[in-house]
């Protein structure tokens, strides 16, 4: 899932300064999940606002609002209508709902309220870690279903890099060298002949952004004909 | 041909230095360095930005080393550029007469001074090497065709004291698959360790350069308080001989040690040649060289 972490309050505070009456937007999905987002992001920096601007003697009127997928058309679509009454929308989603809701707001300026931060797991609740770097080109078939692209900090292809200490990571030596983690993995499945072919350099054309998918079964029903 | 390559080849024991580019366009003191000792080593080596720290350009300082009388070894890390740049640089070393390289993929950019910089990796250490022998067969990494080819004499890195070192001595089969032709170790201290890594070397030769550095003040302090954090390790012996004592007092022990390293290195034929690290100082080198007999 998408990892966020809430903006600072101040940050927010500042982005709004202009407006009299905003509409928070939170999303039911990724950033509900990792804490950064969903309904009680929203009614917490709903308060939060409240309070800080009511010690300023200063009113700004509040809407909140969850929406199952702020990343999907179906959810999203709805939301138009009631955004008409505000000055501004503030998204709580991650950077992908904050743009989809942008252009179909079109009226409105839309601000974010949290930082996307990585594609990640819930290893607890308020423990996230990065997973995927989303490369276009999946190794973990090749590498014990362990990603040398996110695991490395380097994104090393061909195994360690010279900075591994006691099988951890140069860059933070509290995380284990992903490449260690490769190798034994493979070892215990009887699977190191995998490393012996030197990997080829990364194809990062396909990572152009902005990237697309279309899926076969929509190109058949609406595509052109092949 | 390089006088590094012949040296190794006629197994005639090479002795490189470690210079320091600056951090600025002052030159003088490196190119000193080339001076005072271009007779007396093989080659002088030129770090690509070590350990993430931006300095002069590794190309522009192995070539003025070249112009001082010396023959270079320059670095190249894959941390800084694409392949692109990688490869029209690799030209461009050449074209510049610079033909021993040792191609790295470099510290992180956070352990270094810019830690906000992209990183970049496009290709890894094994890639590059691919790529720098792509070049010498003619072509680039895109597989079109060169209008003159390099010759360069490929270097590596492999780390003996690393720890796990199965995943390590992987990587050094793809590295010399890949077309190294030498490799360069980090400072070894402890010659058993050195001695007990040769065992897993393949039966094919592969010339051997062993690290052997100086430790300042700075490193003994760094031991001493138990937070040591290299691919090598320091002997407990060692640390407890140099620690609480004055930096001048340590470096001129560090030289003794150093100098005792390199002879019983040759004397043992435990590497093909040595590769010294001493702060790129002259007058420590060369106490380096008295010690060892050279």
């Amino acid at each position: 899932m998408i990892i966020a972490e809430r903006k600072p309050f101040a940050e927010i505070k500042a982005m709004l300064a202009p407006y009299k009456k905003i509409l928070i937007v939170g999303c039911g999905t990724c950033v509900a999940v990792c804490l950064a987002g969903g309904e009680k992001e929203v009614g917490l920096l709903a308060s939060q606002l409240r309070l800080a601007l009511g010690l300023e003697d200063k009113r700004l009127e509040i809407g909140e609002i969850t929406v199952e997928r702020q990343c999907d058309l179906e959810f999203l679509r709805p939301l138009c209508d009631f955004t008409a009454d505000y000055d501004a929308i503030v998204s709580m989603a991650c950077g992908a709902g904050v743009q989809f809701l942008n252009q179909l707001c079109s009226l409105h300026p839309v601000f974010p309220a949290v930082n996307t931060t990585f594609i990640g797991v819930n290893n607890a609740v308020g423990h996230y870690t990065e997973a995927c770097r989303a490369c276009h080109n999946c190794y973990l078939g090749i590498t014990g279903g362990i990603c040398p692209v996110t695991m490395c900090p380097k994104g090393l292809l061909n195994g360690p890099c010279g900075g591994t200490v006691n099988g951890h990571c140069e860059v933070d030596p509290e995380k284990e060298c992903a490449w260690s983690r490769i190798y034994h993995r493979l070892e215990l499945e009887g699977r190191l002949d995998n490393l012996r072919e030197i990997l080829p350099l990364h194809p990062h054309n396909r990572t152009t952004t902005p990237g697309t998918v279309i899926h076969p079964a929509y190109k058949r029903r609406y595509g052109p004909n092949e | 041909m390089s006088k590094l390559r012949e040296t190794l080849e006629a197994g005639a024991f090479p002795v490189v230095v470690e210079l320091k580019p600056p951090k600025g366009t002052g030159v003088d003191e490196m190119l000193a360095v080339v001076k005072a000792l271009a007779g007396r080593v093989t080659a002088f080596s030129v770090p690509d930005n070590e350990h993430a720290k931006m300095r002069l350009s590794a190309i522009a300082a192995a070539r003025l080393v070249q112009e001082a009388g010396g023959e270079a070894l320059v670095h190249f890390t894959c941390r800084d550029r694409n392949r692109l740049a990688l490869e029209s640089d690799l030209l461009g070393a050449a074209s510049l007469g610079l033909e021993n390289l040792l191609l790295v993929s470099g510290d992180y950019v956070t352990l270094g001074d810019h830690p906000q910089a992209k990183p970049v990796y496009d290709a890894d250490s094994v890639q590059l090497l691919q790529i720098a022998a792509g070049l010498m067969d003619g072509h680039d990494s895109a597989g079109l065709a060169l209008t003159g080819s390099p010759a360069f004499f490929l270097g590596a890195v492999v780390i003996p004291e690393a720890e796990p070192l199965p995943p390590q001595l992987m990587k050094f089969e793809k590295k010399l698959a890949a077309g190294a032709q030498f490799f360069i170790t980090p400072p070894v201290f402890d010659l058993d360790k050195l001695r007990r890594f040769r065992e897993h070397l393949p039966e094919a030769p592969v010339k051997l350069l062993v690290s052997v550095k100086v430790l300042g003040a700075d490193e003994v302090a760094q031991a001493a308080a138990g937070q040591w954090r290299k691919v090598y390790s320091l002997p407990p012996d060692l640390v407890n001989d140099l620690a609480g004592k004055e930096p001048e007092d340590i470096l001129a022990l560090g030289v003794k040690a150093a100098g005792r390293l390199v002879q019983q290195i040759r004397q043992e034929k435990l590497a093909d040649g040595v590769y010294l690290k001493a702060k790129g100082r002259t007058d420590l080198f060369t106490q380096v060289l008295d010690a060892a007999g050279f």
